[in-house]
C-alpha cells in the first residue's frame, strides 16, 4: 500500500530534519558564539541577563556595528577598508575641537558622513580604476587622515563633542537609544538593497567570481567603486554616532577599531567573497562581540587575556566555519 | 654558491622594482645635497640600527606573500620573542623558546591557511591577538633584563663592519639562499603565481605554504631578537607596527600581494626606503605628525605607480 509520504519526491520528516539540521550548521560562527555566552551569562552575573543591560550593550555597539556593516560590503567583493580608523579620527576632531562652531549645527551632523564619502571614493578609485592593493592604498590614507589631525592638534586631546550631538546615543524610544535605531536602519536599507536592488546580484557575482561577473557583462570596476562608497558613507555614519556617544573628543579613537570591524565581519560569516551571513550575520557578530567582552570584564580578565579571547574564538570559528563551507 | 650577480639580479618575477630602486636613488641624492648631516657615520649607524629589524622581518614576510598570503601577527612574535628574551632562564634555554614558540605560531598560521581553507588575513589576525596577549603575559610592562651579549652582538662591530650589517646582511643571504638555490624557492613562486598549475605539476603546494610561515615567523623571531639586542629591554608591544610596516616595505619593493612575484632585493630596497623617510625627515625636524602624512603620501604614490593586474587585495 502507497502512502502520501512515500510518494517519491515528497518531503518526509527526517528529510526536514536533514534541511534543518544543515541549516543550523550553515549559520555564521557569531550565532554559536552569541548563544553560548547567552546560555552561560545566568551563571556568570544576574547583571548580564538584565534587559536594561542589553539596551546598554547594543547602544555601545552602534558605531562598531555600522563600521562592521561597511566593512561587509566591501570584503563581499573581496575588498578591504583599513581606513575607518582614519575616518574616525578625523571626524572625531573635528567636531570636538570647535573648528565646525561657527557654522550651522547641521553642518557638524554631515560633516562625519561628508568626510567617509570622500575617503570612501578615494578608496573605490585606487582600488577599482587605479587597481592599487586595497591593503595597502586604503591603509595609507588611514595614515594620513591620522597624522593630519595629530599635526592639527599638536598631539593634544581636542575639547568637548557638541553636548546637543549626544542625543542621538542619549535619546532613546521604549529604552532603545536612536544610535541603535540608526544602526538597525541602516541594516535594514542595507538588506532591502542586496534583496531586491540588482547592485546586490552584482555584489554576489563579484564576491563569488570576478573573473566570471566581468566575462558576463558585469561592470567590475564600478561594482567594487560603489562598495567602497557606500562603505565610506556608512563609516561616516558610524563616526557621527561614535562622536555622539562621547563627551570628551579624542585624537586616537584606536587602532583597534579596524581589528574589531574586521573580526565581527569574519565571525558573521561575510569574508572575502564569501556571503554566508547576509546582514544579520556581522549584527548578531558585534553583539556577540561586545557581550564577550562584558563578560570578561565581569571575569576580572584584563587586555592580555581579552586578546587571546579574542584570537582564539575567531581562530576557532574560522576553522570550524572554513573546513565546513570552503575558504573563508 | 650565491653570487653578487644572482643576488642583484632583476628578472621579471622580480616584480616592478626599478621604481622602487630609482627612489630610493632620488631619495639618498636628495638627502645628501640637503641634508648635510646625512652621510655622518652617526647617522648612517643609527639609519642602519632602525631599518634592520623591518628588513629582517620584511624578509621573512617575502616568503608568505609570494604564496599570496599575508601575515600580520609579525609584530605579535616580535613582540614574543622581546619578552621572552627578558625571561630569568639561561640564555640558551631563551632563544630554543623563542624558535619553539614562533615555529609554533608559524605552523598553526600555515596549517590554518594551507589545510584547514581559513583566509590568510584572518588566521593571522587571529594570531596576531593571541600572540599580543601572551607578551604582554610574560612582560606586562617594557623593561626586563637582556643577555649582555646579545645586546653587543648589535651594538658591537668586526673591525670596521658595525655587527647591524651583519645581522643585515645574513638575513639577506639566508633570504636569497632559500629563495632562489632551494627547490622550496621555486615552489613558492610557482604555488603564488598559479596554484593549480603547480600543483598539476608536482608541486607540494600545501607544505610549501605551511613552510613559508613557518619561515616568516622565524625571520620575525630573529628580528624580535635584534630588536631586543638594540634596545637592550624587552618591550611587550614592541612589534606592534611591524605587522602592517613589513608588508608595506614588501609591496614598496615591488612584491605582489597577490603573490608569484617579487624578490629579496626588493624587498630590502622597500624596507630600506621606508627607514630612509623616516632618518630624513627626522633630520630635517619634520614634525612626527607629518611624517605619517608624508609616508602615507609617498607609499599611495609607489603602490598607484604600480598598477595590478587584479582587482583586491
Amino acid at each position: 500500500m502507497t502512502t502520501v509520504n512515500s510518494k517519491p519526491g515528497a518531503p518526509s520528516a527526517s528529510f526536514n530534519g536533514k534541511r534543518v539540521v544543515s541549516w543550523i550548521s550553515g549559520l555564521p560562527p557569531a550565532y554559536y558564539v552569541l548563544s553560548i555566552l547567552i546560555a552561560v551569562a545566568p551563571a556568570v552575573s544576574a547583571t548580564l541577563i538584565n534587559p536594561n543591560y542589553w539596551f546598554v550593550i547594543l547602544k555601545q555597539s552602534a558605531p562598531l556595528g555600522i563600521a562592521v556593516l561597511a566593512q561587509s560590503l566591501v570584503m563581499r567583493v573581496r575588498s578591504i577598508d583599513l581606513s575607518v580608523s582614519g575616518v574616525f579620527a578625523f571626524a572625531i576632531y573635528l567636531a570636538s575641537s570647535g573648528l565646525l562652531n561657527s557654522y550651522p549645527p547641521l553642518l557638524t551632523v554631515a560633516m562625519p558622513i561628508i568626510v567617509g564619502l570622500l575617503v570612501g571614493i578615494i578608496n573605490g578609485v585606487l582600488v577599482a580604476y587605479v587597481r592599487a592593493s586595497a591593503v595597502i592604498s586604503t591603509l595609507s590614507v588611514s595614515a594620513m587622515l591620522i597624522g593630519i589631525i595629530q599635526y592639527m592638534s599638536a598631539g593634544r586631546a581636542p575639547g568637548s563633542t557638541p553636548t546637543w550631538l549626544r542625543v542621538l546615543t542619549n535619546g532613546n524610544v521604549y529604552g532603545l537609544s536612536y544610535s541603535v535605531i540608526i544602526w538597525v536602519a541602516t541594516s535594514v536599507l542595507v538588506a532591502i538593497a542586496f534583496r531586491f536592488l540588482i547592485i546586490g546580484r552584482y555584489f554576489r557575482a563579484v564576491g563569488d567570481n570576478p573573473r566570471a561577473a566581468e566575462t558576463t557583462g558585469i561592470p567590475l570596476a564600478r561594482t567594487i567603486f560603489v562598495s567602497h562608497v557606500t562603505a565610506g558613507f556608512l563609516t561616516g555614519i558610524a563616526a557621527l554616532v561614535q562622536i555622539s556617544a562621547l563627551a570628551v573628543g579624542t585624537i586616537k579613537p584606536g587602532f583597534d577599531t579596524f581589528m574589531n570591524a574586521l573580526a565581527a565581519t569574519i565571525l558573521g560569516g561575510v569574508t572575502f567573497g564569501v556571503d554566508r551571513g547576509g546582514v544579520a550575520g556581522p549584527f548578531v557578530a558585534v553583539v556577540a562581540f561586545s557581550f564577550l567582552f562584558a563578560m570578561l570584564t565581569v571575569f576580572g580578565i584584563q587586555e592580555p587575556g581579552k586578546l587571546i579571547a579574542q584570537g582564539l574564538i575567531i581562530a576557532l570559528a574560522a576553522i570550524i566555519y572554513g573546513a565546513r563551507a570552503g575558504r573563508i | 654558491m650565491i653570487t653578487v650577480a644572482s643576488y642583484l639580479r632583476v628578472p621579471y618575477r622580480a616584480g616592478a622594482i626599478r621604481l622602487s630602486i630609482g627612489t630610493l636613488l632620488l631619495m639618498v641624492v636628495a638627502s645628501i645635497i640637503f641634508l648635510p648631516g646625512f652621510l655622518a657615520g652617526e647617522n648612517l649607524s643609527n639609519l642602519l640600527a632602525q631599518s634592520t629589524t623591518l628588513v629582517i622581518s620584511a624578509l621573512g614576510q617575502t616568503f608568505v606573500i609570494l604564496t599570496g598570503g599575508l601575515d600580520v601577527s609579525v609584530g605579535s612574535i616580535i613582540s614574543m620573542t622581546t619578552a621572552i628574551m627578558t625571561l630569568d632562564m639561561p640564555a640558551f634555554m631563551r632563544i630554543l623558546l623563542c624558535i619553539a614558540v614562533a615555529t609554533a605560531f608559524g605552523l598553526v598560521n600555515g596549517y590554518g591557511v594551507a589545510r584547514l581553507n581559513v583566509h590568510p588575513i584572518i588566521m593571522t589576525l587571529a594570531t596576531m591577538g593571541i600572540g599580543q596577549g601572551l607578551a604582554l603575559i610574560i612582560l606586562p610592562i617594557p623593561g626586563g633584563r637582556v643577555p649582555d651579549w646579545l645586546s653587543t652582538s648589535v651594538a658591537g662591530s668586526i673591525g670596521p663592519v658595525p655587527n647591524t650589517l651583519v645581522w643585515l646582511i645574513v638575513a639577506s643571504l639566508v633570504a636569497a639562499w632559500i629563495l632562489y638555490r632551494r627547490p622550496f624557492g621555486l615552489y613558492l613562486f610557482a604555488a603564488g603565481g598559479n596554484e593549480f598549475n603547480a600543483r598539476m605539476n608536482g608541486v607540494p603546494v600545501e607544505r610549501t605554504i605551511i613552510n613559508a610561515y613557518v619561515l616568516s615567523a622565524l625571520f620575525a623571531c630573529a628580528a624580535g631578537m635584534f630588536l631586543t639586542g638594540r634596545l637592550a629591554s624587552g618591550d611587550p608591544k614592541g612589534g606592534a607596527t611591524f605587522g602592517i610596516e613589513s608588508v608595506t616595505a614588501v609591496a614598496l619593493g615591488g612584491v605582489h600581494l597577490a603573490g608569484g612575484i617579487g624578490s629579496v632585493f626588493g624587498t630590502v630596497v622597500g624596507a630600506a626606503i621606508l627607514g630612509l623617510i623616516n632618518n630624513v625627515m627626522n633630520l630635517a625636524n619634520v614634525s612626527a605628525f607629518l611624517q605619517s602624512v608624508a609616508k602615507g603620501g609617498l607609499l599611495l604614490v609607489l603602490v598607484v605607480s604600480q598598477r595590478r593586474k587584479t582587482i583586491g587585495l
